[in-house]
């Protein structure tokens, strides 16, 4: 098993996080003799900087979902719809495919992602150990998954530049939209500014029983 | 310890394992024994392919965006659009700043990341000791995220679906410029062996120097 002694930060080192470079701790607060990025041996900030995207964010998912994001109107018949509503309205006519893809992308995405980066602050903050490596999975995902909540922003964008033929047919975005572009940005924003290390600091530093070398 | 030294060393940026380099093998890909994370992706000639990737990423980018991804007919009527009109018509509807979300990470953001790649393989490749080369590099990395395009195809995918119903939907050959544009860019992504570029960046600029 690896201990606390393996980290390169007790060893007085510390990489680049840009180009990973290997440097003594020396350089901190300097920049990267190579890629002349800042020197940090963590993050700065990184759990304040995360709960503070992710509170934007967990308010901004009220108005993104209550809100509707666009409305369709038909022959001057229409009313302006939701997130969930359209997915619902799909899945009425059959859809099933793409009525779960949009709810996915749109609902469990973000809400996964909020729920997912608390337990990861928590697990810093509370000094929970276990499962390191299922959390660092969980992490993976959170990153990757964020850019997909675009999906809704885009179908939104498509339509009001294609469907513009007056009374006939009319696609308008609406201030929903606003703040769900904002739900995606800041959680991708909060996920960015986290640091794995972390928790993995916590965790070997209060295993460590032998601290010999 | 002095920097040929330290060159040797690796630290897992996400676990911060301190490790001897691996020896990785082409096409071969390096682990974090500690916490999983992929630490190298060895790939063969990987300067020669991202510049050719990037360099063909940037001509499918003027397909892409100038002819029309969908166009519309309901009754005799035509509409098309662009992705540019995407955002144009967010705009047009007082939604600014949704505009500007797509226009950058639909449109910007994946033309300044086929640059920065072409702009650093080419210094690369032909040996140029151009300015800017570990800045272009770092912006490279940090857009990396940020472009979104096969999001934008599913997007246009899920919109056909939703007019199917009430119009007759033809794809534009921008659809199959945009299809193909993020092939080549997935594929040069996947190409890219970040440490390498770093190595050969950090190389041209001389000797090791110590500490």
């Amino acid at each position: 098993m690896y201990s606390w002694h393996d980290s390169a930060a007790s060893q007085g080192l510390l990489s680049c996080h840009e180009c990973q470079a290997v440097w003594p701790q020396a350089l901190e607060h300097g920049h990267c003799p190579r890629c002349g990025a800042p020197l940090h041996l963590r993050k700065p900030h990184a759990l304040a900087r995360t709960w503070a995207f992710l509170l934007t964010a967990a308010l901004l998912m009220l108005p993104a979902n209550l809100l509707p994001i666009m409305s369709i109107a038909i022959l001057g018949a229409g009313e302006p719809s939701t997130i969930i509503g359209g997915a619902l309205e799909l899945a009425r006519h059959g859809v099933w495919g793409i009525a779960l893809i949009i709810l996915a992308a749109s609902l469990l995405i973000p809400a996964g992602k909020l729920v997912g980066l608390i337990m990861l602050l928590l697990t810093v903050q509370r000094g929970w150990t276990t499962n390191l490596r299922q959390k660092m999975i969980l992490f993976r995902i959170v990153h990757w998954v964020g850019r997909w909540s675009m999906l809704d922003i885009f179908v939104v964008g498509i339509l009001v530049a294609l469907v513009q033929f007056g009374n006939l047919a009319y696609v308008t975005g609406l201030s929903g939209a606003i703040a769900f572009a904002g739900v995606v940005i800041f959680t991708m924003l909060a996920a960015n500014s986290f640091d794995t290390r972390l928790i993995w600091d916590r965790h070997l530093q209060e295993t460590d029983i032998d601290p010999q070398h | 310890m002095i920097r040929a030294e330290l060159s040797r060393k690796i630290a897992c940026p996400e676990c911060d394992l301190l490790l001897d380099r691996p020896v990785v093998l082409r096409s071969q890909t390096a682990h974090c024994p500690r916490c999983g994370s992929r630490l190298f992706n060895c790939r063969h000639n990987s300067v020669e392919r991202s510049l050719a990737l990037a360099l063909a990423g940037l001509i499918l980018l003027f397909p892409a965006n100038l002819f029309p991804i969908l166009s519309l007919q309901i009754l005799g009527l035509h509409q098309q659009q662009t992705i540019f009109s995407s955002a144009m018509g967010l705009y047009g509807d007082d939604l600014g700043i949704v505009a500007l979300a797509v226009l950058l990470f639909a449109i910007v953001v994946p033309a300044c990341k086929l640059l920065l790649l072409a702009y650093v393989s080419a210094a690369l490749q032909f040996s140029r000791p151009w300015p800017a080369l570990p800045l272009a590099m770092r912006y490279y990395q940090h857009l990396d995220e940020w472009a979104m395009l096969e999001v934008y195809l599913i997007a246009v995918l899920v919109a056909i679906v939703k007019l199917i119903d009430i119009a007759t939907v033809h794809p534009g050959v921008g659809l199959y410029s945009l299809a193909g544009l993020i092939l080549i860019s997935t594929l040069s992504s996947t190409m890219l062996d970040r440490d390498l570029y770093w190595h050969l960046i950090d190389a041209r600029r001389g000797e090791p120097q110590h500490v």
